[in-house]
């Protein structure tokens, strides 16, 4: 981890220093200033932005070297600039508090951005290496002589609004070589820890998930629930937009939703989910399981980038993106499989992600994660290629290596996926699939579809991966829970269908004697 | 802050309007103008060179928001909105909204959008939106309603039936409008003059003004030359002019 320390300030950079309250502003402060844009002809300074380094960073340290809200102006301030021009600036906080740790940095920091914006005649914009002010004229008239009233105004709204931070200290610094040392020598490693920390952070590690209600809209029973390892459909919402989004408006669409047990550590099961999404898809759905691709999956909105697809014939999963307009080697291209998916359904089978489902670690894992997936199109696989585990990579098909379920089956073969010989998860080490049966039954390519069939066919599962070998007694995995009437064993019927591609919405069997109790 | 929607039907004049207004209301009000038709070129008639579009920029999120990390996005948006979408006159800023969305849900940078651009528009006293008939940004909620709707409308009929289905979908979309307008444009002749004042009349409009034909202005068009180039003491200007003030004067009251 790096370092958390005080910034060294070289003797030879003039600095003033001012400890303690400050009594009157000479600025008024009011979230109605937020947004509020300082057009160029009124700005008296710009800070960072395009032309001038900048940065802010938020630093926990132990209590005892905070020394509570004190300012350090390190370089020239207000009065020596002159009006029009931009010069560096750097906000660094150094904060503490019992309940203050490194992980709340940036949530801290984030802040500064509102509180600053609630300062009028000031618009701070941007963040980290980003950042960019303007001053207003205005505030300057009234009687602004120094920035470290910004940083005592904003100090004070710190601890005003985040009541934990117990110790507060800023140092300001606008000269030149000292900001672009710090932003490259501290700021920098620090930004950079908190991106691999993304990375790093998983669903066990967290006690809140966020919901997603914005596309509610058009899939009124779609329950969108975002975990660290599982960021939204639409792609846009990772768990940290979630939780920024949940602070400033906890009513909102995206709402925390507390874990509460684990119900299911490989599929991704937790009380809190199944019970949030019970009460969000009104009653429709009551558990869901954030990892799984068959049992009890993630509902799909109609906003996902990408839809992963059951092939029985492969026992494997294949993905299409949005952007991908040719058919799949299911025969169906991306508009249909989404057509059929979407609208808040859960559906064994089918399933909707987010392009960054791809990176998380728990990527359908109790499903076989990678080592379940068959085939993608080129453009989709080469965007996500190196969250692909080395040893499958190159068994994954594109449309350049499989078209159709044919030439697909021909590919996993030479390439000796896993899913030929049987998948064994990696999450558990358990075996999942058996792999493909005897060469035999697969080329007759004979689905055997019972009406009325003897009572030795067993009553067909939605979906069962263990059972799925490439002759499994249905073509399309989305039938919902297709049960046939185990009916007299007497004339059976047996349907051999070749090389159909068979849409079904619905099959009502019935027994024509019983007409009121057949099945449905 | 007033909320000023100039719509119509295509080819009306309503650009013509929207610029003229936005170039006398700017003068006193600080003013923010808003192109919102995909078709339209508010910036050509008020001769400003636009920067990078609001549908440009939410294209950007859109690629790079899975590498954003911890970064938090509605601050990234709203420093792309401020600092490469808002053009700066001497006496305005102007936003283009810019071509519709493309494949792919928009939902979240569009419910943030939302955010940012409520918070930047409360800070104008005006905000003039020229916006196509379709009031789709209005529709989509990425603005969130208008103050005064002025519908602009030629002699043709067409122009009188799109005027009424905009006061429809206006009061569908609940715009909480507090006035809605009708500007007849292009007006030559008694016959016209009387047809748009009987439709104002039964379609419960309030009639600002009939604005003359100008081919000072068809002049400007035909060279490309903003119209805010039209001599202020024109028929045309001095009505339009008027017609500034009026909602100026509405909204103080």
């Amino acid at each position: 981890m790096a370092d958390r320390k005080k910034i060294e300030i070289p003797e030879d950079v003039k600095k003033i220093e001012s400890v303690g309250e400050e009594e009157d502003f000479p600025f008024d402060i009011s979230p109605m200033y937020e947004g509020e844009r300082i057009r160029k002809g009124e700005m008296y300074v710009e800070l960072g932005g395009t032309e001038q380094p900048g940065f802010e960073l938020v630093m926990a340290l132990p209590a005892e070297e905070v020394e509570d809200m004190k300012v350090t102006i390190v370089g020239p301030d207000l009065e020596e600039m002159e009006e029009g021009k931009a010069y560096p600036y750097a906000m660094i906080y150094y904060v503490a508090g019992s309940q203050v740790e490194t992980d709340l940095e940036p949530v801290i920091e984030r802040r500064n951005h509102d509180f600053q914006n609630y300062l009028e005649g000031y618009m701070h914009l941007n963040q980290r290496y980003d950042i960019w002010i303007r001053l207003g004229k205005g505030t300057v008239k009234k009687g602004l002589k120094s920035l470290g009233q910004i940083a005592k105004a904003t100090m004070m709204l710190f601890k005003n609004e985040l009541p934990f931070i117990e110790k507060i200290e800023a140092v300001y610094i606008t000269d030149a070589a000292l900001v672009e040392k710090v932003l490259n020598e501290v700021a920098m490693p620090i930004y950079e820890e908190r991106d691999a920390r993304v990375e790093a952070l998983h669903d066990e590690d967290v006690d809140e998930f966020y919901s997603c209600t914005l596309c509610q809209s058009f899939a009124p029973t779609n329950v969108c629930v975002v975990s660290p390892d599982r960021p939204s459909l639409c792609g846009a919402i990772s768990w940290f937009d979630g939780r920024a989004a949940a602070r400033v408006d906890p009513e909102g669409p995206n709402r925390a939703i507390p874990k509460g047990e684990l119900v299911d550590e490989i599929g991704g099961e937790y009380t809190g989910v199944n019970e949030f999404a019970k009460e969000e898809s009104g009653g429709e759905y009551e558990r869901v399981k954030l990892h799984s691709f068959f049992e009890y999956p993630h509902t799909s909105c109609g906003c996902f980038e990408v839809i992963g697809f059951y092939m029985p014939e492969v026992d494997g999963i294949g993905w299409v993106h949005r952007g991908y307009p040719d058919p799949a080697p299911n025969g169906l291209p991306f508009s249909t499989m989404a057509g059929q998916t979407g609208g808040g359904k859960q559906i064994a089978g089918f399933l909707g992600v987010g392009i960054s489902y791809f990176r998380s670690k728990k990527f359908i894992q109790a499903d076989g994660g990678w080592y379940r997936v068959v085939w993608m199109p080129k453009e989709l696989k080469e965007r996500v290629a190196k969250y692909i585990p080395d040893e499958v990579r190159d068994k994954i098909a594109t449309e350049e290596d499989a078209k159709t379920i044919d030439e697909l089956r021909e590919f996993l073969k030479k390439a000796d996926h896993p899913v030929v010989k049987g998948v064994v998860r990696p999450v558990d080490g358990k075996k999942i699939t058996e792999g493909w049966v005897e060469e035999e039954a697969e080329e007759e390519e004979v689905v055997e579809e019972a009406a009325e069939a003897p009572a030795a066919q067993p009553a067909v599962q939605p979906v069962q991966p263990m059972q799925a070998a490439p002759q499994m007694p249905f073509a399309l995995p989305q039938l919902p829970q297709l049960q046939l009437p185990a009916s007299q064993p007497s004339g059976g019927v047996r349907l051999v269908i070749k090389d159909a591609k068979i849409y079904i919405d619905k099959i009502i069997i019935k027994k024509p004697e019983e007409k009121k109790k057949g099945g449905k | 802050m007033a909320v000023i929607a100039v719509t119509g039907k295509g080819g009306t004049g309503k650009t013509v309007i929207s610029a003229l207004l936005i170039h006398f209301l700017s003068r006193e009000k600080s003013l923010l103008a808003v192109d919102a038709d995909p078709d339209s070129n508010l910036p050509d008639a008020l001769g400003v060179k636009p920067r990078k579009t609001l549908g440009e920029i939410r294209e950007v999120f859109q690629v790079s928001r899975d590498d954003m990390g911890t970064m938090n996005k509605e601050q990234w948006l709203e420093g792309k909105v401020y600092g490469e979408a808002i053009t700066e006159t001497d006496s305005y800023d102007l936003l283009v909204m810019g071509r519709p969305e493309g494949e792919g849900c928009y939902c979240f940078a569009n419910s943030l959008l939302r955010g940012v651009l409520r918070r930047l528009m409360r800070h104008y006293d005006v905000i003039v939106i020229d916006t196509e008939a379709g009031l789709e940004h209005f529709s989509r909620g990425t603005i969130s309603g208008a103050d005064y709707i002025i519908v602009v409308t030629d002699m043709s009929k067409k122009g009188l039936a799109t005027a009424r289905r905009i006061k429809d979908l206006s009061q569908e979309l609940k715009l909480n409008f507090r006035k809605i307008f009708l500007v007849g444009n292009r007006i030559m002749d008694g016959m016209g003059e009387e047809e748009i004042r009987k439709f104002a009349d039964e379609g419960g409009f309030e009639l600002l003004d009939l604005l003359p034909y100008s081919e000072e202005i068809a002049r400007l068009d035909l060279r490309g030359d903003p119209i805010t180039k039209l001599d202020e003491n024109s028929e045309y200007a001095v009505k339009v002019k008027k017609i500034a003030y009026r909602l100026v004067g509405d909204s103080n009251g």
